[in-house]
């Protein structure tokens, strides 16, 4: 994170006014020197807090792997499972944001939902072991890799239905990597949505958020967006909270709300096959001792220079 | 009526009143003092308490043997020997006198405290005084001449000037010289009274005989001898009552918390850690508060002598690292008394010492409780049986609760739970090692075998390490052993994860291999990791796994000695370090040593070896966490390198465990001590002892790099 004191920022603002599919438009933005970050703290007697948080089970492949029969998805044997680092980040600040209003004495609640089948509720209980009040899972194929707009149809009614202050999802997720979700569901929902934030503040006696993206070149985009609205979260905004396998277990207890994915529309695309690409040819393993690898090396350099 | 002599002789009929009205006041308050010690403990987690009768007589053998006492300081263990059977004697022999005088006389009208009874006794008690004496003098003499390192109250834990432990130095020797001076005053008396009072018998009290000797050579005799015993009698008798009153309170606590705690103490302690309930609040787990403390470890801190062999055997201590064990528990009992004891009920606090039940994080730092191995150096060397290991493991438990931990130990945590390894590999890599091996090694998921190898994680995944398991696995094959393993279905074994303090997820891997493991036919478990032994065999039957669980080094000589490995004589020269969890865990010493003696390798001991054995510095999860490393600090790694190579040419320094593996070979490149001394794996020793080419060897034949 930038230091606080030197950095240049663009202040703009993102009303609700300000939406398209694939990113807002930002208004042109007022260049400012700004003293100090917000610190996320809440002025007195503002209402309560809710977040709604979407999480993904992504899954880690290692360096072997074998397909399903239909060779449109991989083998679960080969696959280890873990919550999204950026939705764990993500669930890490829903829960800031909250316990600074519980702190004030006020209610507030973070809600966690993912699409899947049921074993993507470990995703879920990972999130309620960290602090998160309710879990919600929209079912889903297990198994299955959906595509963006199909995940983001699916969160949309829940999503809607909880009527939370501000909607957080990761970038993007660290399987798939299409940092798409987030912005369709924020456009599904008709929300404006900020994307790649590395701070938040919320004023909610204001009822706008202040929130931070860092740009390449060390700049920072200050981004005031009304509220209610949709964040995706950069991993580095915090440091995520332990949750104790003790805390999961007790976890396993909660109640996990299954929810029916109302009529599915074509998704923005469908998986006709997955394949390990065919091995590429050139390539030559030097074998020998380092001695004998360096002089074959040198060899090699020369010819090719000359 | 023989011979005897009268009690209370030349005191008033006021005196003796006054002697008794003191008598009843410094009870009362040696009673007040033991009822608010009790009252702390008690303040503690209850815990059962079974098996009484073993205890006790444990107690019996380990308080009269001296054996711990004595371990590692044979003066100061002789010093207390003489002093404690002196004492002991003398207290005896005041309480039969007590019984004679304010039981059996003005009760029975009984007398027995003359004739040759108290010719016997006399002499008994003389005796008595002299051991004390002398004793107290050899205590004197370590603590004011020869002055171990560990008796002074420097503490690693903290800067100079941030703790003042200077009334702890007073206690030690207000306590030294009032035990002193009872014995002195004790003696004087004896020889006042026979140079006042002449009697024929008087030899049989050598002492006071000599004194009376001495004594009427300066002309004391008669009616100033008797003014000379009045006066000495009541000194004695102050000092005496004043010494009763103050037990509960000063050092002498130790004379009665200490033999309790060790009636009281876990024999397993650090060994087998304790669970915790599904239904624990996050508050309620691990310790926290002064009273989430079980009643027993409350006790434990007022048994401590401070005699300082935990922080000497501490590595981390050695390593510079912010714990210190015996302060640890000194910290505790300051703030238990502040708070919960005698001194929190009399309103005293001395200078410094911490108060509140919250002692997590202050006194208790949270970079002290991190810097502990969990290698029980401390454990296993107190004299008095108190449990830092667990203790300090119940205080990570709160931290890994609130997630106060090393980013890098969270992440292996969260590494573990999703992969089941702590190199965050994928299962299916788990057997790879095999790949380099000339046969296949059976499936215990298919095929029964005699023998479970489960190969814990460095042994599966550290190139280094997989060496060594190839090497084993070779030398089985030609013993013609039958093995099996677990293939993708291990996982980590726990060991370290339970002793890092995150017992939620240990249980879950417990519960995991015990399932993996009992879908699977076979007699006897191995395995080279003496974390993965120590847990499979002492702690998996907790959960519902017991099974014959075997060290290799065990499984090697018990195929050498079985004669099915033709083993050719290496004539090397090595040293052996013990692993923490084959050593002071378990206790598996001899088998590595008999393996290397029958491989015909000449063994050179470390001064630190056995129970004495120096930690590698990676236990207790310590491996997974950011290295801190104090400016001018040497590792223990590095110290244990240094010391080997103390001893002159070695070929080899010789480990029997996976971490120590991967500590070692670093220290020996770190230490400066590179190409000096090289690191060998006892199966790779006996796999070269039976003639194959090791893959080491030939691994290091292919890196080696001509000097120019």
């Amino acid at each position: 994170m930038s230091t606080a004191d030197n950095f240049v920022g663009i202040v703009v603002h993102a009303g609700g006014n300000v939406k398209g599919l694939f990113g807002p438009r930002f208004l042109p933005g007022v260049v400012a020197y700004l003293a100090r970050h917000g610190d996320g703290t809440s002025p007195e007697g503002t209402p309560e807090v809710k977040a709604v948080v979407c999480v993904k089970q992504v899954v880690a492949i290692g360096d072997e792997i074998a397909f399903t029969d239909d060779g449109k998805s991989v083998d679960g044997d080969y696959l280890d499972h873990a919550v999204n680092e950026w939705d764990v980040v993500a669930v890490e600040e829903a829960l800031r944001m909250t316990e600074a209003a519980s702190a004030a004495g006020e209610e507030s609640e973070v809600v966690v939902v993912t699409v899947g089948g049921e074993e993507n509720e470990e995703a879920l209980r990972r999130c309620l072991a960290m602090g998160a009040q309710r879990a919600i899972r929209v079912e889903g194929q297990s198994g299955a890799l959906l595509d963006p707009l199909t995940v983001a149809r699916r969160l949309a009614p829940v999503v809607a239905r909880e009527a939370a202050d501000v909607v957080l999802c990761g970038v993007q997720s660290s399987d798939s990597v299409q940092a798409a979700v987030g912005t369709m569901l924020a456009e599904l929902l008709e929300l404006p949505r900020v994307a790649v934030v590395k701070e938040i503040s919320l004023d909610r006696a204001d009822g706008t958020a202040t929130v931070m993206r860092e740009l390449e070149g060390g700049l920072v985009d200050v981004v005031e967006v009304d509220l209610p609205a949709l964040l995706t979260v950069q991993t580095g905004i915090n440091e995520p909270r332990y949750a104790t396998l003790r805390a999961i277990k007790q976890a396993n207890l909660k109640e996990i709300e299954v929810v029916e994915p109302s009529q599915d529309a074509p998704g923005c695309y469908e998986i006709l096959r997955i394949y390990a690409p065919p091995r590429g040819e050139g390539a030559e393993m030097l074998e020998g001792s380092p001695a004998e690898v360096a002089a074959r090396i040198v060899e090699l350099v020369k010819a090719r220079l000359s | 009526m023989g011979e005897t002599r009268p009690v209370y002789a030349g005191l008033s009929h006021i005196e003796v009143v006054l002697f008794y009205g003191l008598a009843v006041v410094s009870t009362g308050i040696f009673c007040w003092g033991v009822a608010r010690l009790v009252l702390k403990y008690r303040a503690g987690r209850r815990e059962p308490l079974g098996r009484l009768v073993r205890r006790a007589s444990s107690m019996v053998d380990v308080v009269f043997s001296h054996r711990w006492i004595r371990r590692r300081d044979p003066i100061a263990g002789l010093g207390h020997l003489l002093l404690f059977y002196g004492f002991t004697a003398l207290f005896i022999g005041t309480t039969i006198l007590g019984i004679q005088t304010d039981i059996a006389r003005p009760i029975f009208h009984a007398d027995f405290w003359s004739g040759r009874f108290y010719l016997g006794y006399k002499l008994a008690l003389d005796i008595a005084g002299v051991l004390l004496l002398a004793g107290l003098t050899l205590m004197a003499f370590n603590r004011a001449v020869r002055r171990p390192r560990r008796l002074g109250y420097a503490r690693p834990d903290r800067r100079a000037g941030e703790y003042d432990r200077s009334l702890y130095r007073v206690g030690d020797w207000v306590f030294l010289s009032t035990l002193f001076s009872l014995g002195v005053t004790g003696f004087l008396l004896e020889g006042f009274f026979l140079a006042s009072t002449p009697q024929h018998f008087a030899a049989w009290s050598p002492v006071g005989w000599v004194l009376m000797k001495w004594f009427r050579a300066m002309g004391l005799t008669g009616s100033s001898a008797a003014l000379a015993h009045h006066v000495t009698w009541w000194v004695h008798a102050v000092l005496a009552l004043t010494f009763v009153a103050s037990i509960p309170f000063t050092k002498a606590v130790h004379m009665i918390a200490s033999p309790a705690n060790v009636a009281v103490r876990d024999p397993a302690a650090g060994k087998r850690l304790s669970t915790i309930a599904a239904d624990a609040a996050p508050e309620d787990v691990g310790y926290r508060n002064l009273d989430d403390l079980s009643w027993r470890h409350l006790l434990s801190l007022d048994a401590c002598t401070k005699c300082g062999k935990c922080t000497e055997a501490c590595p981390a201590a050695a390593a510079g690292l912010p714990l210190s064990p015996r302060d640890l528990i000194l910290d505790l009992r300051e703030a238990a008394e502040t708070t919960l004891g005698a001194h929190a009920a009399l309103g005293i606090r001395p200078d410094g010492w911490p108060e509140g039940l919250d002692v997590l994080g202050d006194p208790i730092r949270t970079a002290s409780v991190w810097s502990c191995t969990q290698c029980m150096a401390c454990v296993e060397i107190c004299p008095v049986g108190i449990e830092h290991v667990p203790i300090i493991n119940q205080f990570r438990r709160q931290l890994v609760e609130r997630g106060e931990m090393d980013p890098m130990l969270q992440r292996t945590f969260e590494t573990i739970s999703s992969t089941g390894n702590s190199f965050g590999e994928p299962k299916r890599r788990r057997p790879k090692w095999t790949e380099g091996l000339q046969f296949a090694v059976k499936d215990a998921r298919k095929e029964a075998a005699e023998l479970l190898w489960f190969v814990g994680d460095y042994a599966s995944f550290d190139p280094r390490n997989q060496r060594n398991s190839r090497a084993l696995a070779e030398v089985l094959r030609r013993a013609g052993a039958d093995f099996a393993m677990l293939y993708e279905a291990e996982r980590t074994a726990g060991c370290d994860v339970r002793r890092a303090g995150e017992e939620g997820l240990y249980s879950s891997l417990a519960e995991a291999n015990i399932e993996a493991i009992s879908g699977c036919e076979f007699e006897r478990i191995f395995s080279t990791d003496p974390h993965t032994f120590h847990t499979l065999k002492n702690e998996y039957p907790g959960f519902g796994g017991s099974w014959t669980v075997l060290h290799h080094s065990e499984l090697l000589l018990e195929l050498i000695e079985a004669g099915r490995l033709e083993l050719r004589p290496l004539g090397y020269r090595v040293t052996y370090h013990d692993p923490c969890m084959l050593g002071r865990y378990n206790e598996v010493y001899d088998a590595p040593r008999r393996v290397l003696e029958a491989i015909g390798v000449e063994l050179v001991e470390m001064p630190r070896n056995r129970d004495n054995s120096l930690c590698c510095g990676a236990g207790g999860g310590r491996i997974w966490m950011k290295e801190q490393r104090p400016e001018g600090s040497r590792r223990a790694s590095e110290q244990r390198i240094d010391e080997a190579t103390s001893l002159g040419r070695l070929d080899y320094f010789v480990v029997a465990c996976p971490k120590d593996v991967t500590m070692y070979s670093d220290a020996i490149k770190t230490s400066g001590h590179d190409g000096e001394i090289e690191l060998r794996e006892l199966s790779e020793l006996v796999l070269e002892s039976i003639g194959a080419p090791t893959d080491s060897a030939t691994a290091l034949a292919g890196t080696k790099v001509a000097p120019d």
